[in-house]
């Protein structure tokens, strides 16, 4: 092992269920460096220094710390050894003042009898920002109130208020102000003459290059670059993090955009406070109209309003096809139009239900005869139909999903869409966690639902799918449009990366 | 580059200084003590009745109390009536036997207990605690009336506390237990590990976890502490009243109303004061409304329901505006 | 041909019922299985049934109505009065009308103004009880319109109740009414993503149960000639009891199937029947009994649904970690 290597990680692997986020990492870290990870949605970076910090246990592989080994039971034994967390979801209780929050978890030091002096931990929490020189925050307000900016200050103050030795800071810098921005970086460069080491995480390329020492880049779960800072730029960080090979003919075998002339769905100024702003755009028969871009883009946010789940604070989405103006999801759900949400689990399926319930609970209004009534016959039919045309792998229809794996949990969730008639179909991260044979397919039945005169809006964090089948694409950033670009033009992962990130 | 403003930017941080918002608030209880002053005809602030006021709401403040802890952890004890009820027997039948000593630990030993006992139901088992509680208080209910049925006259059964040892529902005691309530439920809330954690458990329970807290450790504290004030509670309830109906039928819940609806209101105020401060101040208010019904003449066991029903749906709603979740 | 799964969630309540029913059986010495009794099981059960199909129907969404006693209570005495004062036909209208807009009401508020329905209705539980008590305090207890008491003939009765029953079945297992209470039950989330009308159908199912406490009102009032002081007393917790001994989840969902209420009616009229032929008819046995016997099967359906992987609720680290697989690809 190199005797400079503070830390040092080793073929560490991690599974959530089916899904591989961390495949044999191999990563380390000298003593007073200052390390950049980046990486696109899913590349497993947040998984990574999660592990590191003894959020949760990792599944194989050794972390060294030190040259000895280091296997946390939680965060606790992490600052013990000198390793703390900014974690990149909000980790303060709005319920407790600032000055708690910074020390909460370890009051005993304070503690008088039972009595935990406030006086006393406000002080050390001073103590502790005036030390970094951090912005004041008024330790006796409930952080309820304050901004996040503000509370991912105090998170700050509660890392470094451990002593660590080495500081994981996981994208921070997007929620500071510029000035803060500025001291952030003279907190870690003074972290590092002080002999401590910190890993970054941010999407913002160019900064990560200007502030750190060295960059690991992560894609797909596996360390797919490992640079020094000095020597690189940001086109080949971008390059290195949605690189890939486009195998085989998975995709469509065309170059060229093919849709129709009739416009099925105009959207026009569609705003949602926080997350996308005047967005505008059409959708033409038989088009597949791509929507890529990174986490906070917004891309997500558009498929929603599409079907009416968000209601806009300003613009339309207009259904040309019915002449009407779409404002709720009961409303789309009537007019042949279809969403397929990205949190299969969660949003999507109802898991502890069966197949058949899934498969039927879109098409209901369809199945009805006379008087509502549904006949079980009917449904059975239509769930055991679509079971088969799909080659669902379960023991039967009445199988509940949460035995089915992901690739088949996925075909149910878009499968239950393609039994009805619909025109408008909305994608959002159709193959995500499934494997290639299932990709696969499922692309063949986008291509078919394209050929019988479907309009669909694929929205995906995967940049060699949308480049792979979109007729257009849509580049969107920070929620707005950034570009749009044809099937027949320069579709290539450069024109787009650069415009994305 | 152009970013958007984040989502959750709240607005300007809201004024919080809570001496002032605190002293707001009695001046609002000096203003409406007033107002139905005037409507009473003068019997609202007639001496007997604010000693009546006072006497009444010290153990729906404790209660109230007990459930900032509980409702910090997101669980609500429908019970809690029929526990103060058992209490209030214990409390009796120890006073008689042992004296004061007797009536402290009787009503305390009980209402901890049930209460732990309740809690331990809510937090491992997986039963949605609001049904959890209701059935327990079935269970508490016929209990309580299986002790008394040799004495039984109709449907209303009561036990009865000998005169002597009532001396804690008299002022002055009746302030100093509601002020010794104050300091303890304050420290613990505000200034004691358990409490902090109790706070960040309920806040966020990733977070609190992450943070290192464990979490079994600490629920079991909270049966604890909540099951410390409900004690006191029928202590200081059996005092003042002397004597405790005993009936079935869930009318139990009936006495788990003001407080609830105390607590209620209290959290709807927790963003400008201190939930602890605000029990006390909210019990007074609410029961001064329900006194004032009473003095002009508006039935109990009638209209004073209804309205205390409004109340709930009232501060229920206003409470849960802008929650963004969903509610079942 | 549909295999029928037999799970351990959907024995426990057979099994529970038959023990209960041995149990009364032997113990009152073969006095439940008498002609007589036998139809006075039937009728203590009409009401019951009638509003827990009704109450099924809200359960299905994950909800629940504490307010149907109450709510039996008022409809009851505003039914009686409006037809002794303006017209005996009116008793079977007003009922019904006044039942549903109760239900209504507690749906709005639900929905729009999202406050949990167990609280909701408990304040209703205690709020209208006052009005109620309140009314019956001047106007005291009414007998309803003499032509009105040929409601409670056989032949008009049990007719009726079956109809009823076929209705409200019907719409719940067979039409898309049923199937999206069901998968609001299943997934509030996911319901709201495919399309389905929510907030509509929550208010649909508590109008649905309290137009079954108008009918149940119905069915009190002719059986006892007119309101009293004790109407509905206790009765939300017996259509709870029916609901939940039959096997229904608290979170609802496809556990929720009409023939659990009929069988949980079984089961808690039963225990009630049975507990006074045995000579422990006042009401503290049969309150901790039901008391114990609920706590129990809950802890039992909803320990068995989690075996089988349904657990509602992710798991500790599940948490903490805020790991599903939507999280890693914010990574």
């Amino acid at each position: 092992m190199n005797q400079e290597n503070m830390l040092e990680i080793r073929g560490l692997n991690k599974y959530f269920g089916p899904t591989h986020a961390n495949k044999n990492l191999n990563f380390s870290v000298k003593k007073g460096e200052i390390k950049g990870l980046i990486g696109e949605n899913g590349s497993g970076k947040s998984t990574l220094i999660s592990q590191i910090a003894g959020l949760y246990p990792s599944d194989s592989g050794e972390i060294l710390l030190d040259g000895k080994p280091y296997t946390p039971r939680s965060p606790i034994d992490a600052n013990e050894l000198g390793i703390s967390i900014v974690m990149q979801e909000l980790g303060v209780i709005g319920s407790l003042p600032a000055g708690v929050n910074v020390f909460l978890g370890r009051t005993r030091q304070f503690t008088k009898n039972g009595v935990v002096s406030l006086k006393a931990l406000n002080k050390a929490a001073a103590d502790v920002f005036e030390k970094w020189e951090l912005p004041k925050v008024p330790l006796n307000k409930l952080t309820d109130g304050m901004m996040i900016e503000t509370r991912k200050i105090i998170e700050l103050a509660r890392a470094l208020s451990v002593e660590p030795r080495l500081l994981l800071l996981d994208e921070i810098t997007q929620s500071l102000s510029m000035n803060n921005r500025n001291k952030l970086y003279e907190l870690i460069n003074k972290l590092k003459s002080m002999g401590c080491s910190v890993i970054v995480i941010t999407h913002d390329v160019e900064e990560l290059i200007r502030i750190t020492d060295t960059i690991t880049v992560l894609r797909d779960g596996e360390v797919v670059g490992d640079v020094v800072s000095a020597n690189t730029t940001p086109d080949e960080i971008k390059h290195m993090m949605v690189g890939r090979e486009i195998s085989g003919e998975y995709y469509r075998a065309d170059m060229v955009p093919d849709y129709g002339d009739d416009i099925v769905l105009s959207v026009s100024d569609l705003t949602v406070p926080g997350e996308i702003e005047d967005v505008t755009f059409d959708v033409h028969e038989r088009e597949i109209l791509g929507f890529c871009g990174l986490s906070d883009s917004g891309i997500h946010t558009v498929g929603k309003a599409v079907y009416g789940l968000l209601k806009p604070s300003r613009g339309r989405v207009r259904l040309n096809t019915r002449d009407l103006t779409v404002k709720s999801a009961s409303q789309a759900l009537q007019n042949s139009m279809a969403y397929v949400p990205k949190d299969r689990d969660n949003e999507a399926l109802m898991i502890h239900a069966s197949i058949h319930d899934n498969f039927v609970l879109p098409s209901l209004t369809e199945l009805q005869a006379g008087v509502g009534y549904l006949a079980p016959g009917k449904l059975r039919k239509l769930a055991q139909e679509m079971t088969d045309k799909l080659s669902v792998k379960c023991t039967d229809i009445y199988q509940a999903m949460d035995a089915l794996s992901g690739g088949n949990k996925q075909k149910v969730n878009l499968g239950r869409w393609l039994a009805k008639d619909i025109k408008l179909l909305i994608l959002d991260c159709p193959t995500r966690g499934v494997d290639v044979g299932v990709k696969a397919y499922i692309y063949s039945l986008m291509k078919e639902a394209k050929k019988n005169g479907v309009a669909t809006i694929l929205i995906s964090d995967e940049l060699t799918e949308v480049l792979g089948m979109s007729d257009r694409l849509i580049v969107m950033k920070d929620g707005r449009i950034a570009d749009v670009i044809g099937r027949d033009e320069d579709f290539t992962e450069q024109s787009v990366i650069r415009v994305m990130i | 580059m152009q970013k958007l403003r984040s989502k959750q930017n709240p607005p300007q941080e809201k004024h919080n200084n809570q001496a002032v918002f605190a002293l707001l608030l009695v001046a609002v209880i000096v203003v409406i003590s007033v107002i139905f002053n005037f409507i009473s005809g003068g019997k609202f602030l007639d001496g007997t009745n604010v000693v009546i006021i006072i006497s009444h709401i010290v153990w729906p403040t404790f209660v109230a109390w007990g459930f900032c802890f509980l409702f910090a952890c997101g669980y609500t004890d429908l019970s809690v009536g029929a526990i103060l009820v058992l209490g209030s027997f214990a409390t009796a039948i120890f006073g008689s036997l042992l004296g004061y000593p007797g009536v402290i630990l009787g009503g305390l030993i009980v209402g901890v207990l049930l209460t732990f006992l309740n809690f331990n139901i809510f937090a491992f088992t997986k039963i949605p605690s609001w049904i959890a509680g209701i059935s327990l208080a079935m269970i508490y209910e016929a209990v309580a009336v299986f002790f008394k049925v040799n004495k039984a006259t109709e449907t209303l059964i009561y036990t009865v506390m000998d005169k002597r040892l009532r001396i804690l529902g008299e002022l002055p005691w009746s302030i100093i237990i509601l002020a010794a309530g104050f300091v303890i439920s304050y420290i613990i809330y505000n200034k004691t590990t358990v409490g902090l954690n109790i706070r960040a458990l309920g806040g966020n329970k990733a977070v609190a976890k992450a943070l290192g807290i464990n979490i079994t450790k600490t629920l079991l504290m909270v049966g604890l502490i909540c099951g410390l004030f409900i004690g006191l509670a029928a202590i200081i309830q059996q005092s003042i009243a002397g004597r405790t109906l005993v009936k079935t039928g869930l009318t139990s819940i009936n006495m788990v109303f003001q407080p609830l609806a105390i607590v209620l209101l209290a959290q709807v105020l927790q963003k400008r004061l201190n939930i602890i401060i605000a029990v006390p101040l909210c019990s007074i208010i609410i029961f001064a409304i329900f006194n004032l019904m009473t003095i002009m003449g508006v039935p109990s066991g009638t209209l004073q329901e209804a309205f205390l029903g409004a109340f709930l749906i009232g501060f229920g709603i206003i409470g849960q505006r802008g929650y963004k979740g969903v509610v079942k | 041909m549909k295999k029928l799964r037999i799970t351990l969630q959907d024995v426990v309540p057979f099994a529970a019922f038959i023990v209960i029913f041995l149990f009364f059986t032997i113990m009152s010495k073969g006095r439940m299985l008498s002609a007589f009794n036998l139809s006075i099981l039937l009728d203590q059960s009409v009401m019951t049934i009638v509003v827990g199909c009704g109450a099924l129907f809200v359960v299905a969404q994950g909800s629940i109505d504490l307010s149907v006693g109450v709510n039996l209570a008022l409809t009851s005495v505003i039914a009686t009065w409006a037809a002794n004062a303006w017209g005996d036909w009116l008793l079977i209208p007003v009922a019904l009308i006044v039942g549903t807009l109760v239900g209504i009401f507690s749906g709005i508020v639900v929905s729009r103004f999202k406050v949990p329905s167990f609280m909701l209705t408990i304040a209703m539980l205690i709020g209208i009880r006052g009005i109620v008590n309140f009314i019956q305090s001047f106007i005291h207890t009414q007998a309803i319109p003499k032509s009105m008491g040929i409601l409670s003939a056989p032949y008009i009765k049990y007719p009726a109740f079956v109809i009823i029953i076929i209705a409200l079945g019907y719409v719940f297992e067979f039409t898309k009414v049923g199937k999206y209470c069901k998968a609001i039950g299943e997934n509030e989330t996911t319901a709201r993503y495919v399309g389905v009308p929510v907030s509509l159908m929550k208010v649909v199912a508590f109008a649905i149960c309290g137009l079954t406490v108008g009918f149940g009102a119905l069915f009190s009032l002719s059986s006892n000639g007119g309101t009293s002081q004790q109407i509905g007393l206790f009765f939300e917790m017996r259509v709870a009891m029916a609901v939940f001994l039959g096997g229904v989840l608290v979170t609802g969902g496809t556990s929720a199937k009409l023939y659990k209420v009929l069988l949980g009616s079984f089961s808690i009229t039963i225990i009630v029947n049975g507990l006074s032929l045995i000579g422990l008819s006042q009401t503290q046995y049969s309150q901790s009994i039901q008391g114990l016997l609920l706590l129990l099967i809950l802890g039992v359906t909803i320990l068995a649904s989690k075996k089988i992987g349904k657990s509602a609720a992710p798991a500790d680290d599940e948490e903490i970690a805020g790991h599903s697989e939507d999280q890693t690809a914010k990574a």
